[in-house]
């Protein structure tokens, strides 16, 4: 579905990802995980199209062109951006809506919305609040959600578990493990490896902006390196915030 | 006396009220003060003056008035905004500034410097309310300007162009993300931006029936100074500023005499920025973003 063949990006003279080979199938959820600065979010904004790159990013068999991020959302391709991306000016009701900007199926998206709705009782409790007075969890509940209103074929989600209380990061995981029985196709990035290799398929370990390893999430749990720097090892090497 | 000072007061609120909603338009989208604003008000006005002189009615001429000045606000955007998009935010105000006095220049080049006028029987009936004598011409101003903001704030408020507005406004990137383009809603909002700088102009014209080219610029200074006075992120409080100045103003002509006329605007306008910093619904001293 997704295939990324020598991606660069560069932020002015500094090249964050550096020749990223990597490939997601239909119905999967791939995790990519790595420390701070590894080049994790550079590489989902610009499979988003929030960024220039160099390399071939091919989506269903189309090349997807940078920097075209109003194009790749009408392609099928949603990204939950790190810090949640909620417009905090809005109300809750106002940025669910903003999901379905894109969609000229105005029944389906009526139902979609509903749907949405029962799905996250919170979000309709407090439809008319400031988006910005949501608590963290929340927020990141209506990120996600207005993401799927689009009716992504792949989701991005960058971070989604940062900052959040642990019984609401548990709640989050719950929830990507949930969109991969409605036929959602995941791209996760984060740092928490324990919990995100317990609901990924397949993972990619990135560090400064290349792939060092991976492979099935059972694989990589017993993956010595993965072990070390994520799963309880004592080398320090990544910087957990 | 007074009652009636403030009738007339309000008039001109109300034109400060569009010109001023023309700037915070573009201000909110892209954080950048369009100067040539000042001078699609003028071209406004002689649109709709050319409209009239042409036998049009007067809904006719304020739509001539608002299309030019959208159409002006096209080609701004196309050819001295968006090529310079990724520049330092002073080189887009500079190069409207340069826009706006090659259209001062393109007017006296058209219409002469000298003032153009009406005949003075043109549209001059007017309604006596007690002590007030309202000018016909002073009622269509007020109330083409509450209809023109009424739609305003219908179409950011409501509509899904709207949002997809005020989205750009707060978070560019995330209003791509949500599939809006955000290219093309900032050359909508300069083309709104446009048509609203363009009415006031028709109307502002035509209730003193004459204009000239150098009418953009005087106007369109107290226009910003009704934008900050109304709030750095509250589009809406130029509902506010735009009367206050407005009545302000004129009462300072009639009793005070049109000598000290600027000084007392201008002098307000510093006045309340210094009580506060934010302007009159500027919100919470932290929320100073972008606007819409």
């Amino acid at each position: 579905m997704l295939s990324l063949r020598g991606l660069e990006v560069f932020y002015g003279p500094i090249r964050a990802v550096r020749g990223v080979d990597l490939d997601v199938q239909a119905g999967e959820i791939v995790a990519l995980i790595g420390a701070n600065g590894a080049g994790k979010s550079t590489t989902v904004r610009a499979i988003a199209g929030l960024l220039p790159f160099r390399g071939e990013i091919r989506f269903d068999g189309r090349t997807l062109q940078p920097n075209a991020a109003e194009r790749n959302l009408r392609a099928g391709i949603a990204l939950v951006p790190e810090g949640r991306g909620i417009l905090g000016r809005m109300t809750v009701e106002e940025n669910l809506l903003m999901g379905l900007y894109g969609r000229s199926d105005r029944a389906e998206a009526a139902t979609d919305m509903a749907r949405m709705r029962e799905r996250f009782p919170i979000l309709r409790a407090r439809a008319d609040a400031l988006a910005s007075q949501l608590s963290g969890g929340e927020q990141q509940m209506l990120a996600i959600a207005r993401a799927l209103l689009s009716r992504p074929r792949l989701l991005l989600l960058d971070e989604p578990s940062l900052g959040l209380a642990p019984k609401m990061s548990d709640l989050v995981f719950r929830l990507i493990s949930s969109l991969r029985d409605e036929g959602v196709t995941v791209l996760l990035v984060e740092q928490k490896a324990r919990q995100t290799l317990r609901v990924a398929d397949r993972a990619y370990l990135l560090e400064t902006g290349r792939v060092v390893t991976s492979g099935t999430a059972a694989e990589l749990s017993d993956d010595s390196l993965i072990s070390e720097t994520f799963l309880g090892g004592t080398t320090g090497r990544a910087q957990h915030g | 006396m007074l009652l009636q000072q403030l009738v007339n007061g309000l008039t001109l609120g109300a034109v400060y009220t569009l010109i001023a909603l023309s700037f915070s338009l573009v201000m909110g989208i892209l954080g950048i003060l369009n100067i040539a604003i000042a001078e699609l008000f003028m071209i406004g006005g002689f649109l709709g003056f050319a409209a009239i002189a042409a036998g049009l009615p007067l809904p006719a001429a304020v739509a001539v008035g608002m299309a030019g000045a959208a159409a002006i606000a096209f080609l701004i955007e196309k050819i001295a905004y968006q090529p310079l998009r990724d520049a330092p935010l002073i080189t887009p105000l500079l190069s409207t500034l340069g826009v706006s006095i090659i259209l001062q220049n393109v007017a006296t080049n058209v219409w002469g410097s000298d003032p153009l006028q009406l005949p003075a029987e043109w549209f001059d009936r007017r309604f006596q309310l007690g002590p007030v004598s309202i000018g016909a011409m002073q009622l269509v101003v007020i109330g083409v300007t509450v209809a023109l903001v009424a739609l305003l704030a219908y179409l950011v408020q409501r509509t899904s162009v709207g949002r997809a507005l005020r989205a750009v406004a707060e978070n560019r990137d995330i209003a791509r993300l949500l599939g809006v383009s955000a290219s093309r809603i900032t050359l909508l909002a300069f083309m709104l931006s446009g048509a609203l700088a363009g009415a006031a102009g028709v109307m502002i014209s035509l209730h003193y029936a004459a204009i000239t080219p150098y009418v953009g610029v005087e106007t369109g200074l107290k226009a910003i100074a009704v934008m900050v006075v109304g709030g750095v992120t509250r589009i809406f409080g130029a509902l506010i500023a735009g009367p206050l100045i407005g009545i302000v103003e004129v009462l300072t002509v009639a009793y005070g005499g049109s000598q000290v006329r600027d000084l007392v605007v201008y002098g307000l306008m510093i006045l309340i920025l210094l009580l506060r910093p934010q302007g009159i619904l500027g919100g919470a001293r932290t929320d100073l973003g972008q606007r819409v």
